[in-house]
């Protein structure tokens, strides 16, 4: 009852930020020229504006938040632990190293794909790496050993951000933070097909594994008792929601506290239950990411935020309400 | 103090703050390298001798020398073709936005960014910063000219920009020579081709001029501070290092790799230096007891400035050759 009215109130709002995303911008459209554009009447100029800036953005925001709080509540389930998010294990050092490697080499400069490819393939490096060492010390995944080999491959590729910054020329340098801050500016229709054949299966295929992630909420020998495929739900698990980051990541940089906060401002709503958990966060950070690069956008338009700040300023204070009207309700 | 920041160094922690910092103090060496635009204010406030007026009606338009269209190749090996020149201009480069002023084709640019501060572009609607400009209002101003700058980063932009159908031109003013030939090829591309002959010539005469004052006299061994923590140098390529060589001395860190970058504090106490030269913004003035000057910061735009910037370097250095 109460998931099938959270999904109606979820996806109702999601409509209404896609909405607000292609009518407000640093132009400003009546709401008549932004229907003008899209059914490909009007002025030129508006349709470039809708069709080509605006709508590409949205689209992406909804990928690419709704995926990073999936994978978030993906991530919170497998290691059991409230602090994991999209990034803890390593991917976003994994992507940042990647791109940072092609500036410093200057691929970027000749092509454009290369940055996204480069982060994308750092990412998988990452997950790779981080994957090999879990398993190189039993062959069943410990989650704890997962944990910690993915913080210290972080570690790792921090470091190795660190040093080819320090030989890089100043331009690299910018290039390279201004990545790091995350940004949906550089949406396109390309980028939105590219991040979609990463995102929608992998969305599928998480949120199918609900149940087996409930059992294995209860221990994973429980689960095991009761039929479920703990090591293979395991890994899956792990490798689909790192690989809907690293697409996340590669398109956008590195955009923080999505994954963090939705799924555990969802959580504190609808319980842990991860049948309306995972949907739930999908929907949740697609509203709350594309709500955000709107207020980023606009604020200061025509300079824009950082995206990022804009994802800890409005989430940080609304996860704290929720966190002490829960704690206040008695609940969990 | 020096003992406990090197100390404080070698903590990770440390050093990550200095990244940040380094960064930071970076980004305040680039509004100076290419996006400051106060000439005006800060010729004023130096003292200097202000830019020469130029009055664009004083120059025909030159249609008649070479009829259009014209075929003009950009800094990123990309050749353009222009019908007819363009009349509605967005110049992401505060430099060239001052090149397209002074051979007077102000009144076409259409838009700004937020680096110029110019009071006759203060009307101008602004598309935020020049590296990551808001496309939207880029767009919207349906320019028909872009300039923007070219560089490492900005593929994604000019991709963008491309897409979009608007036709961008690369420019990258990295050393003097670089930076007469945008002021050329603008000048071809605006149809004000008089008018940038004239301003170049006006640049080549002082250039030529401070070679002869500074012709014979001993080389001394400048540093060109930049701020920053450690401090920034310009090396060899750029139009700061080429300034001061020009201006009769020694770049102390001509072997720098790249064309900008931090040096050790190390190295700038142990090399032999007669004169500092610091900019506007510029950090650690008193760690060697050599001579300071202090340089303002319309000097660091590469743009129709540089005759004069060459001479005020050049006076810095050798006084006795401008009595």
């Amino acid at each position: 009852m109460r998931r099938a009215t959270w999904a109606g109130v979820l996806f109702l709002a999601l409509v209404g930020s896609f909405v607000l995303s292609i009518w407000l911008g640093s132009v400003e459209l009546s709401p008549s020229e932004v229907i003008a554009a899209l059914s490909g009447r009007g002025d030129p100029t508006n349709r470039l504006i809708v069709v080509q800036i605006r709508a590409p953005r949205a689209v992406l925001a909804i990928l690419v938040g709704g995926g990073l709080a999936l994978a978030g509540a993906v991530f919170q389930a497998l290691l059991r632990n409230p602090l994991a998010e999209p990034y803890i294990l390593g991917i976003s050092g994994g992507a940042a190293t990647g791109a940072v490697l092609a500036l410093a080499l200057g691929l970027v400069a000749s092509h454009s794909w290369a940055l996204p490819a480069a982060s994308f393939a750092g990412a998988i490096l990452a997950v790779v790496l981080v994957l090999r060492v879990a398993l190189a010390a039993d062959d069943r995944v410990d989650v704890r050993v997962l944990l910690l080999a993915g913080v210290v491959v972080g570690a790792f590729f921090a470091a190795c951000i660190a040093f080819i910054l320090s030989i890089s020329d100043a331009r690299t340098v910018r290039s390279a933070v201004l990545w790091m801050m995350g940004s949906l500016a550089g949406a396109d229709w390309t980028t939105v097909a590219t991040v979609a054949l990463y995102t929608i299966p992998a969305a599928v295929l998480l949120t199918g594994l609900a149940r087996p992630l409930n059992l294995m909420a209860i221990g994973e020998d429980t689960a095991g008792y009761l039929g479920t495929n703990v090591e293979s739900v395991k890994r899956t698990a792990y490798v689909v929601a790192s690989l809907l980051t690293a697409a996340g990541v590669a398109a956008t940089g590195v955009i923080g506290f999505v994954g963090l906060i939705v799924p555990h401002g969802v959580r504190l709503v609808v319980g842990s239950d991860y049948r309306s958990l995972l949907p739930l966060s999908f929907l949740a950070g697609a509203v709350f990411l594309t709500l955000a690069d709107v207020v980023a956008r606009t604020v200061l338009s025509p300079t824009e935020i950082p995206i990022g700040v804009i994802t800890a300023f409005v989430g940080v204070p609304l996860f704290l309400v929720l966190l002490r009207r829960s704690m206040g309700g008695g609940q969990r | 103090m020096w003992l406990a920041r090197t100390r404080g160094h070698r903590d990770a922690l440390a050093s990550v703050l200095r990244l940040v910092r380094f960064v930071n103090s970076w980004s305040v060496s680039f509004l100076q390298l290419s996006t400051c635009a106060l000439i005006v204010s800060h010729l004023a406030c130096a003292g200097e001798a202000a830019l020469p007026e130029r009055d664009a009606s004083q120059f025909p338009s030159d249609a008649s020398l070479e009829a259009f269209p014209v075929e003009v190749v950009d800094d990123s090996g990309v050749r353009h073709r222009f019908q007819a020149p363009p009349t509605r201009i967005v110049s992401l480069v505060p430099s060239a936005t001052q090149t397209l002023l002074a051979v007077g084709v102000g009144g076409r640019l259409v838009g700004r960014t937020d680096y110029d501060q110019l009071s006759e572009l203060a009307a101008l609607p602004s598309v935020g910063g020049g590296l990551q400009p808001n496309l939207e209002v880029l767009v919207s101003l349906e320019p028909d000219f872009v300039v923007r700058f070219e560089g490492e980063s900005d593929q994604a932009t000019a991709d963008r920009l491309t897409d979009l159908g608007i036709p961008n031109f690369a420019i990258r003013p990295d050393g003097i020579d670089d930076v007469l030939s945008s002021i050329e090829r603008l000048g071809l591309i605006t149809d004000q081709r008089v008018a940038a002959d004239a301003l170049l010539a006006e640049i080549r005469g002082d250039l030529a001029d401070v070679a002869a004052r500074v012709e014979g006299r001993p080389r001394r061994r400048v540093v060109y501070l930049m701020g920053g923590e450690p401090p920034w140098v310009a090396g060899p390529g750029t139009y700061i290092d080429e300034l001061v060589v020009s201006g009769g001395a020694v770049n102390v860190f001509d072997d720098l790799e790249g064309l900008y970058g931090p040096i050790s504090l190390e190295e700038l106490i142990t090399r032999e230096v007669d004169l500092v030269l610091v900019s506007d913004e510029g950090g650690s003035p008193d760690l060697i007891d050599v001579e300071h000057k202090s340089i303002p910061s319309w000097v660091e735009v590469p743009g129709p400035g540089l005759g004069e910037a060459a001479k005020l370097i050049a006076r810095l250095i050798h006084p006795e050759a401008f009595p």
